[in-house]
């Protein structure tokens, strides 16, 4: 499981006026954490960064890559931003995103064969976000050709189906999951990755873990290759690494229809037991979903 | 092999709840399936509709609306007693407009004994409802709370901002609290979990969605609500499984529809029968969505929501 972490933010209270300001301390200090925390991609999320876009782009991934070898992941919607940053990349790099919008696809693919770089296929078209799995299905099918028309193979395509929000429609936190079951017979080599935290945006701060760690891996069953995670969850980057199949197991049992008596079981494990039925649809969401 | 009807599989149950007290007590709730799917399951108590009492003389409401009450409209008692003698309310909604304060902002301790005097009066079931304005709904429903202890009101709406203190005053005065979110399933749930630790007993609960008329996003209300019962009764989500009471009649009658006359635009018809229709026919939608308290106006629309339930029940 490939983890890209998220924390270098323009959303960030800290790190947003650094990068206004290009106060490169603060960045830094961010890269090297994530560094040490074990990701193995840094997101530079600048947001749609409409004006100087491109300057910026360029200054954070100069201040990135002379702290960390990490490879690099440039999060803009801003395409000039994305080319200012992967002419001045050292490494290998992903562009987070090109979508499927008229306006922006053959742009991207041209950027990402430009510049050898893999890129998040992100399955929002003209029409916004699919709204189920079958649009995610007919939207892969529709990025993976045209990318491929433009000279990019499928191992370079990391499509994202797009998570949304449990407090928000579950049947599409649910759509995610299946589609993650079909991607690879419909594009196969194609790669994936989802921005994780999406499942949670709502929740209350201090109880969003639970549902990240439970949503991924709900979705690395069906072969999730990556994911756009908070790289300072200490319990999800374990398990991501395969080091709580203890957790996994449980997961993987009520997914199938197991209903263990949750009572029973110790606090941590009932946590995951209880998300699991929130993220399938069994139980409806609510903000003391631990608690029922 | 013969042809079977397929059957939706229940695993949960609406609460039963008893509203008021003394012989003009209604009992609501108790579903065993879907509304009016008496093929189904079980619809032991029919739907109840109460019928509004406003606190303050009604302004800018459509002559349709007034004809029924003239007289009366500056007398919330006597406005009460109309409907209960004259239209056969089996239910009262007092509603503490007056309070609002964006507008009269009448004191707290006038509106509760307005509160006392109907329910001294009165003896079939009392639904108060304050503003949604949560500092002024908890000074205002906590003095009706108490002022009128020990007569099993009904209170709302109470919102997550307010539920603390207004649950607490039902609690120790022994109230029916009436849990208001804003559309919106997840947080209707987690406001019931809420009232319940804070020590709102399941038989003191019921649920208000939030609903609007037809042409104002009536269908949202109704997917909702229709969810609601899914979980309630398809999921046993123990904690969506209360009665649900819908404040719908004064959405229907601030309507543009409901108040323009046929001087103004004759294309639209009788405005009488024009405003008893939309307020029917959003009473109804509700109704097939779950309703099980309906707070409504017009005597000529509830004797038709009547005679639907009836019909829709009719063995």
């Amino acid at each position: 499981m490939i983890l890209i972490g998220e924390n270098l933010n323009v959303m960030s209270h800290t790190l947003g006026p650094a990068l206004r300001e290009k106060n490169a301390g603060p960045i830094e200090e961010m890269a090297k954490a994530e560094t040490a925390a074990g990701v193995d991609l840094i997101d530079l999320n600048i947001g749609p960064a409409r004006k100087g876009g491109d300057e910026l782009m360029s200054w954070v991934v100069e201040t990135v890559q002379s702290v960390t070898e990490k490879m690099l992941s440039l999060d803009t919607t801003n395409l000039d931003a994305m080319e200012a940053g992967l002419k001045v990349k050292k490494n290998k790099v992903l562009m987070n995103s090109v979508s499927l919008q008229t306006s922006r696809i053959d742009r991207g693919l041209e950027l990402a064969l430009k510049y050898d770089a893999d890129l998040i296929g992100l399955l929002w078209s003209n029409d916004g976000m699919p709204r189920d799995v079958n649009e995610r299905a007919m939207h892969t099918v529709d990025f993976v050709y045209k990318a491929n028309e433009a000279g990019i193979p499928n191992e370079r395509i990391w499509i994202d189906p797009i998570a949304s929000p449990v407090s928000v429609e579950i049947n599409q936190v649910k759509a995610c999951v299946e589609f993650m079951g079909m991607l690879g017979e419909i594009a196969p080599g194609c790669k994936s990755t989802v921005g994780l935290s999406n499942v949670s945006n709502g929740a209350p701060d201090e109880l969003r873990c639970w549902l990240n760690r439970t949503y991924m891996i709900m979705l690395m069953r069906y072969g999730l290759y990556s994911a756009i995670v908070d790289a300072f969850d200490k319990d999800l980057i374990k398990i991501a690494r395969g080091k709580r199949p203890d957790i996994v197991e449980l997961v993987h049992k009520i997914m199938d229809g197991d209903t263990p008596d949750i009572a029973s079981l110790p606090k941590e494990m009932a946590n995951y037991a209880k998300t699991v039925r929130v993220l399938k649809g069994d139980s409806l969401y609510s903000a003391s979903w631990l608690e029922v | 092999m013969a042809f079977e009807i397929p059957k939706t599989a229940y695993s949960g149950k609406i609460r039963q709840i008893k509203l008021g007290k003394g012989d003009k007590a209604v009992t609501v709730g108790g579903e065993t399936a879907y509304p009016f799917y008496l093929f189904e399951g079980e619809m032991p108590n029919l739907p109840k509709i109460a019928m509004e009492v406003y606190d303050m003389p009604p302004e800018e409401w459509p002559e349709a609306a007034l004809e029924p009450f003239a007289g009366v409209t500056d007398d919330p008692l006597a406005w009460a007693q109309k409907c209960i003698n004259d239209y056969g309310a089996e239910m009262i909604c007092l509603q503490l407009l007056s309070t609002d304060p964006n507008g009269l902002n009448r004191p707290a301790d006038e509106a509760a004994q307005v509160a006392k005097k109907l329910c001294d009066a009165i003896d079939v079931p009392l639904i108060v409802w304050g503003t949604a304005n949560h500092d002024k709904d908890t000074e205002v429903l906590r003095m009706v709370a108490e002022l009128c202890q020990n007569k099993s009101l009904i209170l709302g709406p109470v919102e997550e901002a307010d539920h603390k203190k207004i649950g607490a005053a039902a609690i120790g005065y022994k109230h029916t609290v009436v849990a208001s979110t804003p559309i919106d399933i997840n947080l209707a749930k987690q406001l019931n979990i809420l009232l319940g630790n804070l020590g709102v007993s399941d038989d003191l609960l019921a649920m208000d969605p939030t609903v609007s008329s037809i042409g104002y996003g009536l269908e949202y209300c109704y997917s909702v609500m229709e969810r609601m019962r899914m979980a309630a009764l398809t999921q046993q989500d123990a904690k969506l499984q209360f009665p649900i009471i819908c404040n719908i009649a004064k959405e229907t009658w601030k309507t543009k529809e409901a108040k323009i006359t046929e001087a103004e635009d004759p294309k639209m018809g009788d405005a009488k029968k024009r405003g008893i229709l939309l307020e029917a026919m959003s009473a109804t939608a509700l109704l097939l969505a779950g309703a099980d308290v309906l707070i409504m106006r017009h005597p000529e629309a509830i004797k038709l929501v009547r005679e639907m339930i009836s019909d829709l029940t009719a063995k």
